[in-house]
């Protein structure tokens, strides 16, 4: 078992690498090609008026493919990472921080990458990828006893609900990433109009399409949660500091929508509101650190 | 100079409570207000969620200043305050009202949409289809009607003007899935309010192995723990433990079951959970005519002694014999601070005390003794016997018939959610006219700023020109950003 785990921990570690590859590649295929032009007036005495000028040109397609390329071999070494460690675990890695984050670097790339396909739009990575590699960075950080494979304890001895309930919690986040990601790049677009970034109303689609996705999953979060919660403790609700943490972050998410699709919001207003919505992602993602109640061996 | 037509009768003025009525109605289906109430609602969750967390205490660190305000925050229970269950219940009017308000509109665009359209939304339209070709008009529509068809939207059209006005759509019905969503979440409220009105819970219910407890609630039963066991890890934390229970109504065993953690035991709609477990002590109270005022299991630590705050401890009132005892058990947990242990038990042993309860009590000091396993001491009148050691259980229990409710709104508002966004209402609208080497028809999606509805629409002209054998000209608009268009966009949505 503990070679499997070891061989996890290297497939996470080659992922890593990947992902910082392919986010150095979307970052530069996003910028485009800077080009200084230097202009100068000759004259019988040497120049005598020197202009500096810098222009921007789109990256050529070759690095964006090449990102593309990387992020793949980046979330095919986690998913491999993530295998070896079911394997030695019996379960899917979802009990601690360093399971939960590990899995969710996995599924955050999936998630971009088939929205990148949908869409054919690569400048996201460039927002999306570095997020994942902070994740990698976040993992590498966390206490090495947290790599060990350790027997559940009691309250988490529910193999369908957990496997559902945090997966589908992961599921929300990476879609929020994106739909963040989306946010980010349309503030972008529209206030300075690069040729080469996609367009603004693309971008806010995306964005939607993100959230269409984790909001129902967050809402089954709640649900399964609720669900567990009745089975394992008595009580569906219990006002649990992580649960309203999740229940805020929905409820963010849920004025998006109602502005969206009856007060016809869109653009940077939705765009802004996604933002304060990803905040609150990383509020509930990040908040066993500060929070007590009954999630706190949720934390590291 | 104003005038008045004396031919318009005058609007009659409206009573007082019309038009309180009418303003209520309106606040209540405003979205501004809904958006505004869920802002609120979502606050107060944050200010609540932040209270169990450590984070005012950090505020009040860095900020002495503060240390009011953040005790305030503590004190202030916002998931059962009044303002919270205030928000609460206007947010559920809110639902309600705008859903009810929202119904007639949305019925008439799944049942009786508008047919016709104008050459000015076809023109303006973010992206349109031209299709033109040398057949009559007539044919030209009958073509497309069934292209569109056949890509399963609904066809309606319309003539005016010697025109032929045509609409599409597809998955009308989706727009219904607001109603079990939004009812979704009105339930999941009620599904609180009747478990916490009709419903109990007993949240520590401790139970001695080999003891029985009535459980009251009006329910007649009582439990008794027949077994407990327990496995532990290498570091000392449990990994499993479990209570055997049998349940006993008018002195007869009715069921045996056990339950851990993550299996409860029902028994019909009560449902019994294992929560935890610790040490009890069996003991045996006489008093000084041989009495017996207790001989039960007593569970070890709900109750803190100042002789070692650290050990597990009970305490109760022997009111026949007016003193209170307590009993503390050896501190065997090497990571508690052994400088505040006064009394350094050995395994086995227990130190039982009693106390003055009340002004009749017979003894005037507290006595204390330490007793061995089996062993029997006289503390002023009272007999005690430390019969044994024994483990107990702690369960929860509850009945709350909100459950069905909050399974049924789970259902609804998931499903709602899906069709709502997996299905979403698509529209098609346009104006077919002769001209004088045919017909040609000009089609437009019902989309402003919506780039997937856009990309739908331009698949399904290329999919309706390739079924009739024309080729589309596909037009489009740069979409109109200014406020103007987006107030207009609003209350398109609505």
């Amino acid at each position: 078992m503990e070679t499997l785990v070891r061989l996890s921990f290297y497939c996470f570690a080659a992922a890593t690498i990947a992902f910082v590859a392919s986010a150095a590649c979307y970052l530069a295929y996003a910028v485009g090609r800077v080009r200084l032009r230097r202009t100068a007036l000759a004259t019988d005495a040497g120049p005598a008026l020197v202009t500096h000028e810098a222009s921007f040109q789109p990256a050529s397609s070759g690095i964006g493919r090449f990102a593309t390329l990387l992020a793949w071999f980046g979330v095919g070494f986690q998913a491999v990472s993530i295998l070896l460690r079911t394997i030695a675990a019996g379960r899917l890695p979802l009990s601690n921080m360093y399971e939960f984050s590990t899995t969710f670097v996995l599924i955050a790339g999936v998630i971009y990458l088939l929205f990148e396909r949908w869409y054919g739009v690569r400048q996201l990575g460039a927002i999306i990828l570095p997020i994942i590699v902070a994740m990698c960075a976040y993992i590498w950080l966390l206490p090495a006893d947290l790599r060990e494979v350790n027997a559940l304890i009691p309250a988490l001895q529910n193999q369908p609900l957990m496997t559902t309930h945090v997966s589908l919690a992961i599921l929300a986040y990476a879609a929020f990433a994106v739909a963040f990601a989306a946010a980010v790049l349309f503030l972008i677009a529209n206030r300075w109009r690069v040729a080469w970034l996609p367009s603004p109303d693309l971008l806010d689609d995306l964005g939607y399409r993100a959230v269409t996705i984790g909001f129902p999953a967050m809402s089954l979060v709640l649900i399964l949660g609720s669900v567990w919660a009745y089975r394992a403790w008595g009580t569906y609700w219990q006002w649990d500091p992580k649960e309203t943490a999740a229940l805020f972050t929905w409820l963010i998410y849920g004025v998006y929508l109602h502005t969206r699709s009856l007060r016809g919001w869109r653009g940077s207003r939705s765009a802004v509101i996604l933002l304060v919505a990803f905040a609150a992602v990383v509020f509930t993602y990040f908040g066993n650190y500060v929070f007590g109640g009954l999630h706190a061996y949720g934390g590291v | 100079m104003t005038h008045i037509s004396l031919d318009q009768p005058i609007a009659k003025p409206r009573a007082l409570p019309e038009v309180v009525v009418d303003r209520i109605w309106r606040f209540f289906c405003s979205v501004r207000a809904a958006v505004v109430e869920i802002a609120v609602l979502a606050v107060l969750v944050l200010i609540g969620t932040l209270r169990g967390s450590s984070v005012p205490r950090s505020i009040a660190d860095a900020f002495p200043i503060m240390t009011p305000l953040v005790d305030g925050w503590y004190a202030w229970d916002v998931f059962r305050s009044l303002p919270f269950a205030g928000i609460l219940t206007l947010l559920a009017a809110a639902i309600a009202v705008c859903t009810i308000n929202r119904a007639p509109g949305i019925w008439q665009a799944i049942a009786h949409p508008s047919v016709t359209t104008t050459h000015g939304f076809l023109r303006n339209a973010e992206t349109s289809a031209t299709f033109t070709s040398a057949i009559p008009a007539a044919e030209l529509a009958a073509q497309l009607e069934s292209a569109l068809r056949s890509g399963r939207y609904r066809t309606l059209t319309a003539e005016r003007n010697g025109e032929i006005h045509l609409y599409g759509d597809r998955w009308r019905f989706s727009r219904l899935a607001t109603f079990p969503f939004h009812l979704a979440l009105i339930m999941i409220l009620a599904g609180g309010i009747v478990g916490a009105a009709w419903g109990f819970r007993e949240n520590q219910f401790y139970i001695p192995e080999g003891s029985v407890r009535e459980l009251g609630h009006g329910t007649g039963l009582a439990v008794r723990l027949d077994d407990f066991s327990e496995v532990y890890r290498e570091d000392g934390t449990a990994l499993a433990y479990r209570s055997d229970v049998t349940l006993i109504k008018g002195g007869e065993p009715i069921e045996s079951g056990s339950m851990t953690v993550n299996n409860p035991l029902t028994f019909g709609d009560i449902v019994f959970y294992q929560s935890g477990f610790g040490q009890a002590v069996a003991l045996k109270v006489a008093d000084s005519a041989g009495q017996v005022l207790f001989d039960d299991a007593l569970p070890l630590g709900p109750f803190q002694s100042k002789l070692n705050p650290d050990a597990p401890a009970a305490r109760m009132d022997l009111l026949p014999a007016g003193v209170a005892m307590s009993v503390i058990a050896p501190d065997e947990n090497p990571a508690n601070a052994p400088e505040l242990d006064t009394l350094h038990l050995r395994p086995g042993e227990m130190f039982f005390m009693i106390r003055p309860l009340g002004a009749d009590s017979p003894i005037a000091e507290p006595l204390g003794a330490t007793v061995g396993q089996g062993e029997s001491i006289q503390l002023g009148d009272l007999s005690l016997t430390f019969v044994r050691e024994r483990r107990f259980s702690v369960l929860q229990v509850a009945r709350n018939p909100g459950i069905p409710l909050f399974v049924a709104a789970s259902v609804l508002l998931v499903g709602g959610l899906a069709i709502t966004f997996y299905f979403p209402h698509r529209r098609v609208r346009g104006i077919v006219s002769a001209t004088p080497g045919g017909s040609v028809a000009r089609l437009a999606p019902m989309a402003r700023r919506d780039w997937s509805a856009k990309r739908v629409f331009e698949q399904l002209a290329a999919d309706a020109g390739r079924r009739i054998g024309i080729e589309p000209t596909l037009q489009t608009n740069e979409p109109d950003r200014s406020p103007a268009a987006s107030n207009q966009l609003s209350r398109a949505s609505r």
